[in-house]
This record gives structure tokens, C-alpha cells and sequence, in this order.
């Protein structure tokens, strides 16, 4: 299933299931309001939103509704740092043997087709485009076995950065987390609809139109499986926990001379199953 | 004023204080106020202080209640942002082997990671090496983005003690400290907010400590901070929007348990007190995960 979050044409928030260029209104047929609360209620959540899906008489075209970012409220976002060996080699960083962990607020992203915004205080606002899992069944000291039964599918992320903040300290969270700086969506795509773990699927972010980063997830340092069993020690796990799994090499600062985004450009990221993740960029108002 | 959450019938409810010295208080739900179910809903009332202020004044008697008994939940369960401040003391940067930082540095706790006063802190299964950090908490009142070192203060409700529980071999694994500070139930915070007016502009000249089964572990004073609140607020709305209920949790002095000779870690049955002077202490007993 392909499941996006909408505001309707009369301005209300739905979940939504896409089939080609329509969308059935989910929560119109019983499901609830949220993929967040759909993925608490489980196998049996999903199991609703196929019924209704099935049981569906009205379609309304994609074209006409505006997109939310897919989760509503998730209450953690870890997103990976140096999690492609050619990446960490660009920002002279060495490859790392954990996984390096930091966190995005719900604050600094917006859905797809929303303008990121350039902050007033810094020009070097850098794209980098990641697949994120989100997690349906709870757990915690989960094992690599068992790692993928978790997570219910993924998503695309711009996970916008502002290099210099980014790098004023040793922690990058202060970088990473400036209103509306990073793009989600466009849509949920449940496990069952890509390979296990989203192994081998080409990553493509381009900026007007123009190729900037090109790779494929078999090269991720840390699989997907690793991050969920790095992510769940010590912590419980939620349905509607995301994992912003990292991004390949080709960003904007360590490119010569480095490119930034500004307003006016529109970044894309695209990847192979999930669809293609856009938004503008505009200045901060 | 001094206001604080607890557990009514499984539910959430937020107290107010009678007295400093903390033998009554004032259910809000049974004084009839409205935004009292939640800290983020109360302080997003513009007139939330002048409301309380007449519900103190008011004496409603049915509504006074003893503290004995009262289960803390963390004071702000839900907020928007959990901001933390890392280095934020000269003598704890030295301690950690850092050099006095240029910038501040910023990470963040998930709310999960939070635990409320008197309740337990969880020592992982993963780790031995669960440390205390003594710190300011500032719980943001208003929305504030683009501050300037002139009107950051404006923006802040109150303040209360964190201890900003850390898991060290988890926080050095790589180079952000992220995992080791969000381990479930490590992070203690209350028991009260204490409103702005109760004390010194910024929370400046406050004596902080942590004890651990009685012993004093860290002392230090706010004065010392290398990023005074307003600084640090200033920047942090560089970059983010704050909002009511937002907790920037400002920084620990020295005396950290892993930079001692040998080290000191908490293990369970420990009692960790967190002292900030004109607040109160905040107190977590440790059990194993």
C-alpha cells in the first residue's frame, strides 16, 4: 500500500491510500485520522486500511488534495550520520563502525510539494536525500534477525542542513533542526511493496534537474536491520518512529566550488519504489 | 509560583503549590481550571499566571490538598522540544578533556527519555555506566523566534531542576552524543516549575549540586555558565521556532561521575538529588532496567 496523509479539498486531514494518480479517503471509510494511530493498532490497522481500500467506491485525483508529511507526530526521528562510506570520506570524516546517531524535530520538516525554507541567519543550506523506515511493531533490545519485522515501511527525507551551524560544535543537532528546513514524504510505502530492508534501490537527489547525488542502499555502511537493532537498545521502539538512514556523497559543501540551495531552486530526491520526494526552496520570511 | 504535574486516576493533572515549603497545593481541575490536564496547553494561555494568581488568592478550599502521596509525572510530558546545552561550564569542559568551547553545542532528548521526580531512574541492561548531570532546566512561556539578548527572557515561564541522566560508553560510541542521553527513563525532571519572578533574570547566581546517596557530587554555580540562558536562547531561536512548553536544559558543572578517579556510576538502589537553590530538589532513586 501506498498510504499519504491530506488535507481534503474542504481543508481536512485524512489518511489517504494512492492508486496511480487517485486517492481513496481512508479516513472517510473508518480508518483512523493518522498513519501514527494507524500503525499502533498493528497488523490489524493494516488489515483495516486494505478492507477499505477494497470496499472503496470513491476516488478523488492526487491532483487535488495537498499533502502532509506522513506522520503526524512521531515522538522520536533519529536520523544517521556518515552512513555511506563516499560521504563520510567528502566531509573528511572517517567511515564509522557505529552507527552515529543525532535527531530531527517534527518542526523542521515540512510534506512534499512545501517550500524548505532558507534560514534568514546562514546561505549554506545543503540538501542531502535519505530513505527513512518507519517502525510499526514496539520492541526493544531487538535483534538483527528479527529487526525487519518492525519496521512497517518507508518513506523519502531532504534531510536539509545548515553546514555552517552544522559544524560550529561537535554536535550537528543545531544544523540539522531549523524550522521548516527538510522535506518528508511524499507517501508511506508499506515493506511488502519494496525489497527487504530497501536493499539495492537506486538514491538519486537532483537539484533543478540536475544530478547530485547518486547511489544505491546496498552501499549503506549500517542496513537497515543494524539501525533498528542500534536504535532499539535502550529504547523502546514505537509504531511511527522514524530512522533517517543517511545520505550518499555528492552534497552541496564539499563540492568545489560548493553549490547551496536558494530561493527559487527546487531540490528533488528520488528514489527507486518509493516515488519522488520535491519541494521549492524559498527565504526564510 | 511554583506548579507541577501529577498523576490523578491514571490522568495527568497539574498541581500548584500553596506554599514554597511544599505541604499543600491546589488541584487546578478541582479549582475548575481549564488548561489543566497538560503543561504545554497551560503555557500556551497567554493569562495563565493571572488565572493561577486568582485560584491561589481565592483559597478554594475543596481544591487544597496535602502533598504526602502525590505522584510526580515530568513536568512537561509532552514538549514540543527537549533542547540541551553541552559544555555550558569552563570546569566541565576541562574535566571531559574539551577544550572551552567557541560556540555552544546543542543535542537533544526524545521524550521518552525523561522520568518525573521521586520516580525511578532505569540503569540499562546494555550498560554499567549510567552518570548524573545536575542542570537548569528553562521551560519556555511564549513564542519566540529571531530573539534578541535584550527580549530572550521574555520568552521564558519558569525553571526548574534536570538531570540530564547519560549513559557514557553509549555517548562516545560516535561522535554525537544523542544515543547515551536518550535511554528510556534516564532523564529526571521537576519536581516544579518555578515561575521567572521568583527568581534572579536568567536564573543567574544560582548554586547547583548533585548528591549521590548524600554525597555531594557537583557544585557549581550558574554564574559560571559560559552561555548565559538569554545567550543560549538567543541562538537556539537563530534556528527554531520556541514554543510554550519547549525545555532547554542549560548544561552541567563539574564533577561528573565518569571523569572521576576511579569513576562513579549510579547503580540501583542509589539516590540521586539534583539541588538548584530558590527551586528545590529533584530526587530519583535508581532500579535496573
Amino acid at each position: 500500500m501506498r498510504l499519504l496523509r491530506f488535507k481534503t479539498p474542504d481543508g481536512h486531514p485524512a489518511l489517504g491510500a494512492r492508486i496511480g494518480d487517485e486517492v481513496i479517503n481512508l479516513t472517510e471509510l473508518g480508518c483512523p485520522g493518522t498513519l501514527d494511530e494507524l500503525l499502533r493498532h498493528g497488523a490489524a490497522g493494516m488489515a483495516s486500511a486494505e478492507a477499505a481500500i477494497k470496499k472503496a467506491t470513491k476516488r478523488i485525483p492526487l491532483s487535488s488534495v495537498q499533502l502532509m508529511p506522513p506522520l503526524h507526530h512521531p515522538h522520536k526521528a533519529f536520523a544517521i550520520g556518515l552512513n555511506y562510506v563516499d560521504h563520510a570520506h567528502e566531509g573528511n570524516f572517517t567511515p564509522p563502525t557505529q552507527p552515529v546517531l543525532f535527531h530531527r524535530f517534527p518542526t523542521s520538516w515540512v510534506a512534499h510539494g512545501v517550500a524548505i525554507e532558507r534560514p534568514k541567519v546562514s546561505p549554506e543550506f545543503d540538501y542531502e536525500g535519505e530513505i527513512v523506515a518507519i517502525i510499526g511493531k514496539p520492541g526493544k533490545y531487538i535483534t538483527k534477525e528479527k529487526a525487519l519485522d518492525h519496521v512497517a515501511g518507508y518513506s523519502i527525507f531532504n534531510d536539509g542542513s545548515i553546514r555552517d551551524y552544522q559544524f560550529k560544535s561537535s554536535q550537528w543537532m543545531w544544523g540539522k533542526n531549523f524550522d521548516r528546513s527538510g522535506g518528508f514524504g511524499p507517501e508511506f510505502v508499506t515493506a511488502d511493496e519494496v525489497p527487504a530492508g530497501m536493499v539495492g534501490m537506486n538514491i538519486e537527489t537532483r537539484l533543478n534537474g540536475q544530478v547530485m547525488q547518486k547511489a544505491n542502499t546496498k552501499d549503506m555502511i549500517f542496513d537497515v536491520a543494524t539501525l533498528v537493532v542500534a536504535c532499539s537498545e535502550g529504547m523502546d521502539l514505537h509504531p511511527g518512529d522514524m530512522i533517517i538512514t543517511g545520505t550518499p556523497s555528492g552534497v552541496g559543501f564539499a563540492r568545489k566550488p560548493p553549490v547551496f540551495m536558494k530561493a527559487g531552486d527546487v531540490c528533488e530526491v528520488v528514489v527507486e519504489g518509493l516515488g519522488t520526494l520535491s519541494n521549492p526552496i524559498i527565504d526564510e520570511a | 509560583m511554583r506548579i507541577f504535574t501529577f498523576e490523578k486516576a491514571g490522568k495527568p493533572c497539574i498541581g500548584l503549590l500553596r506554599t514554597p515549603e511544599a505541604q499543600e497545593y491546589i488541584d487546578l481541575e478541582i479549582a475548575g481550571y481549564k488548561h489543566c490536564h497538560d503543561m504545554v496547553a497551560l503555557l500556551g494561555q497567554a493569562d495563565w499566571k493571572d488565572s493561577l494568581d486568582a485560584i491561589l488568592k481565592k483559597e478554594p478550599s475543596n481544591a487544597i490538598k496535602q502533598m504526602t502521596g502525590v505522584k510526580f509525572l515530568p513536568l512537561v510530558q509532552n514538549p514540543g522540544k527537549i533542547i540541551c546545552v553541552g559544555l555550558n561550564y569552563a570546569d566541565h569542559a576541562k574535566e571531559g578533556g574539551h577544550a572551552t568551547p567557541e560556540h555552544p553545542s546543542f543535542f537533544l532528548r526524545v521524550n521518552s527519555s525523561q522520568v518525573a521526580h521521586q520516580q525511578p531512574m532505569r540503569v540499562p541492561k546494555a550498560s554499567a555506566k549510567l552518570d548524573y548531570e545536575a542542570e537548569l532546566a528553562v521551560v519556555i512561556g511564549s513564542k519566540a523566534r529571531h530573539l534578541t539578548l535584550d527580549n530572550a527572557l521574555e520568552s521564558v515561564a519558569g525553571y526548574s531542576c534536570y538531570n540530564d541522566g547519560s549513559v557514557r560508553d553509549y555517548q562516545r560510541k560516535g561522535t554525537q552524543w544523542t544515543l547515551g542521553k536518550n535511554f528510556d527513563e534516564t532523564g529526571g525532571f521537576g519536581p516544579w516549575l518555578v515561575t521567572k519572578d521568583e527568581l534572579p533574570p536568567g536564573g543567574d547566581g544560582l548554586r547547583i549540586q548533585a548528591r549521590l546517596n548524600g554525597q555531594v557530587l557537583q557544585d557549581g554555580n550558574t554564574s559560571n555558565f559560559l552561555f548565559d540562558v538569554k545567550t543560549v536562547l538567543k541562538i537556539v531561536s537563530e534556528c527554531m521556532t520556541l514554543e510554550p512548553g519547549d525545555v532547554i536544559i542549560t548544561g552541567t558543572p563539574a564533577g561528573v561521575g565518569y571523569a572521576r578517579t576511579p569513576p562513579i556510576f549510579m547503580k540501583a538502589g542509589d539516590v540521586c538529588e539534583i539541588e538548584i537553590e530558590k527551586i528545590g530538589v529533584l530526587l530519583n532513586t535508581m532500579t535496573n532496567e
